[in-house]
């Protein structure tokens, strides 16, 4: 669309004639109503055919979409993903949630309404509106009323619009023409488009400058790190041995690390039984921790063959030898938690149920390298 | 053709108060005397919040300078003539502070908290606050709706100008006597509880169903055509107030439950604890059902708030959502199972013909639209 006519513009001075122009000239059909005006004239939208925005039904969508997409992802991140129980409430609690879905709600139904009344609606982007470079523009900022009838498809007739809008009172007629590309693409179009892209860069970093380097610095409000507070690893005033941290009472023993209560691998051997039963999970669990935390030394079949270079000179244990086989469960237990020779103790890295499902998995190992015939039929 | 029409209504209204009296009556003689009160004060706050409500929407027009509600004003002013009533009723309730209230029980003496809340809760003070709250609403009342019906006379536009200066003054007083109302007669109930948004929940509430009552009131004149220069665009924007107002009630009520919940403080979650388990689970689900989901999804597109239909679902909704919450504040005391039989139906009859009476009594006095106000073209004319 080089050259033709873009609208036909009636200037009127009258908001009841051009409500009444409009609704005389809606029916021909000549073209598409439009209307220009300083003030918000009544009952001029529904004269020119305006319908109802979708606008509102969209933001309503979008806003109920967002408040589903952030109950889900609460749901999965405090349920699902990362169940962390805090307060003692429980993982759904939707309670805590609805805060967050309001936001949601609320960021979706506005980044909606704004964009999609741009970019939608208003059909966004555009160098300039053609009425912009109208003789009327100033009249239409200032004190008249411009019904526009807007050119659709080639049929349009210009002078039949012209027409109608003289019969209709209008006091004065102006053809709006086409906008053209030509001018918009042109070289000097280009540089100025360049020139003002600069220009903003240059504007936003010397505000960006301005604020961070010129301007005092404004400490933020601290109030609630400042407060009087014990620091775990961190010395305190306000105990007599002068420590954040409170030692733990004599004989504290964490969750599932209960006290040995033997002080040798032998004595355990005589006073302790596998208590968990073998099952598919068990030894499952046993192949999980052996294989993470044994077999870097012992082999994966537990031979006794490490995992690790040769330049390793130790000598570990072979499981699979006659000695250890014949080792009692509550000994190989009491070794792990203990430590044997260069062996370190694994109490801390392994919970009770672990190590007694490793030792589950070492007979396991042992049985699969010493298979008996009845076991192969 | 209509003034036999209204005599029926009457009459009907005049049985239906005289046999709620005879029952309420044998209320008082029959049922323990706690479930008596009880009734008593529910239905006495849903009458003086109705009335509250509507006097605050008449200083509100005054405070903002709106227009467009000028032409509808007589309907608040005249849902305000529940005040002197109520008032009266709250006065009678005095004598049931003893049996209801448990910072008046002698056990009282040995409750460290109590004990510690005595300087506010003692029944002097009590007496006292509920006679400057009273005489401050009556005086109120008289200023905002006396005046208005005597301007219709006199014309006298001074009387606009002396009602807009006094407006900010009515707003922080209105704020002060409301919460001591809600602090005193509602969670006083439950002295050991304490909520700081107690007083803000009670005036949304207050706010909202005033905003109700004056859309079922403009929608019923309209319909018999005494408002008949009311518009459409003039009970939209009735809508658009109670649309932004059911969510601001949804917010305080819902805040207020909800840092309670987080922060799980014996003493306050008791409270929520024996409201929203247990046999009042259904009720605590009713009052966001009534007072928020259905009025906001009717009210939130245009057309809601232009169809007559709509509106009044809407409004009815919230009205009756009011009383359930009222309901739910207080009759909880009472057990830990809702009680609806044949007292609170007894009681519910007389209130409610009693409400009726008082403002069929005050649409009697002066005319439909307050026509000495010299806004009134002005609202008339307004364009949204």
């Amino acid at each position: 669309m080089s050259s033709g006519t873009f609208a036909v513009l009636g200037l009127f001075s009258d908001a009841h004639k051009i409500v009444e122009a409009a609704k005389q000239i809606r029916p021909r059909k000549i073209g598409r109503l439009e209307a220009y005006t300083p003030y918000p004239v009544h009952g001029l939208d529904r004269a020119i055919g305006l319908a109802p925005s979708r606008l509102g039904r969209l933001v309503m969508l979008m806003g109920v979409v967002g408040a589903c997409l952030a109950l889900l992802f609460e749901w999965w991140v405090s349920a699902v993903d990362y169940p962390l129980v805090t307060g003692g409430k429980p993982l759904f609690s939707w309670q805590a949630f609805v805060p967050v879905m309001f936001e949601v709600t609320v960021l979706f139904a506005t980044f909606t309404a704004g964009l999609a009344m741009l970019f939608a609606l208003n059909k966004l982007p555009f160098f300039g509106h053609p009425v912009l470079h109208s003789r009327a523009i100033k009249d239409i900022t200032r004190d008249k009323l411009a019904l526009s009838i807007e050119a659709t498809g080639k049929t349009f007739d210009a002078e039949a619009a012209r027409q109608a809008l003289i019969d209709s009172g209008a006091e004065s007629v102006e053809i709006v023409p086409a906008p053209s590309w030509d001018r918009a693409l042109s070289l000097v179009g280009f540089l100025r488009t360049v020139a003002a892209i600069v220009a903003a860069c240059v504007v936003a970093g010397a505000g960006l400058f301005a604020v961070e380097k010129l301007m005092p610095v404004v400490p933020p409000m601290i109030h609630m790190h400042d407060q009087p507070k014990l620091n775990a690893f961190r010395e305190s005033a306000f105990f007599a041995d002068g420590s954040g941290m409170r030692p733990a009472v004599a004989g504290t023993v964490a969750r599932g690390h209960l006290a040995p209560a033997f002080a040798t691998p032998e004595e355990a051997g005589t006073l302790l039984s596998n208590p968990l039963p073998l099952t598919q999970a068990i030894a499952e669990r046993g192949r999980r921790v052996f294989n993470d935390h044994c077999a870097i030394c012992h082999g994966t079949v537990g031979d006794g063959v490490p995992l690790l270079s040769r330049a390793y000179g130790g000598k570990p244990g072979n499981f699979l030898s006659n000695e250890i086989r014949a080792r009692p469960d509550g000994h190989l237990f009491g070794v792990l938690m203990l430590g044997k020779n260069a062996m370190p103790s694994y109490a801390a890295d392994l919970d009770k149920d672990d190590r007694w499902a490793a030792v589950h998995y070492i007979r396991i190992l042992q049985r699969a390298q010493n298979a008996k015939d009845e076991d192969l039929q | 053709m209509s003034a036999p029409r209204s005599l029926l209504a009457r009459n009907f209204l005049l049985a239906l108060t005289v046999i709620g009296a005879a029952g309420t009556a044998g209320v008082y003689f029959s049922v323990a005397r706690e479930r008596f009160w009880v009734n008593w004060l529910v239905w006495t706050l849903f009458l003086l919040t109705l009335g509250l409500g509507n006097l605050f929407l008449v200083a509100l027009e005054r405070l903002v300078g709106a227009h467009w509600s000028v032409p509808m004003r007589r309907v608040p002013e005249r849902i305000a003539s529940l005040i002197p009533l109520a008032v009266v009723l709250l006065l009678v309730a005095l004598f049931g502070v003893p049996v209801i209230f448990p910072w008046t029980f002698p056990a009282a003496a040995h409750n460290p908290i109590l004990v510690a809340k005595a300087a506010w809760l003692n029944l002097p003070f009590f007496a006292i606050r509920l006679a400057v709250c009273a005489a401050v609403w009556m005086l109120l009342y008289v200023f905002y709706v006396r005046g208005s019906l005597r301007q219709d006379e006199s014309k006298d536009p001074a009387f606009t100008v002396r009602a807009r200066r006094l407006a900010p003054a009515f707003m922080v007083v209105f704020f002060f006597s409301v919460t001591i109302l809600a602090f005193d007669w509602i969670s006083g109930l439950e002295p050991e509880w304490y909520s700081d948004m107690f007083g803000v929940y009670l005036f949304a509430g207050t706010f909202i169903s005033g905003i109700a009552a004056m859309i079922v009131g403009v929608l019923s004149l309209m319909r018999r055509g005494r408002l008949p220069e009311v518009q459409t665009k003039h009970v939209y924007n009735l809508g658009s107030l109670a649309l932004a107002f059911t969510v601001f009630f949804a917010y305080i009520g819902f805040a207020q439950y909800m840092l309670i919940w987080y922060a799980n403080l014996p003493e306050e979650v008791s409270w929520f604890k024996h409201r929203i388990e247990g046999a009042w689970q259904p009720v605590a689900l009713l009052l966001p059902l009534l007072h928020f989901f259905i009025p906001f999804f009717l009210l939130i597109g245009s057309l809601g708030k232009r169809h007559p239909a709509t509106l009044r679902i809407a409004a009815s909704s919230i009205l009756l959502g009011h009383f359930v919450n009222l309901y739910w504040l207080i009759f909880p005391v009472l057990g830990p199972t809702p009680l609806f039989g044949w007292p609170e139906l007894a009681m519910a009859c007389f209130f409610f013909g009693l409400g009726c009476l008082q403002i069929r009594r005050a649409m009697g006095r002066g005319a439909d639209m307050p026509v000495g106000d010299p806004l009134l073209s002005r609202g008339l004319e307004w364009q949204p």
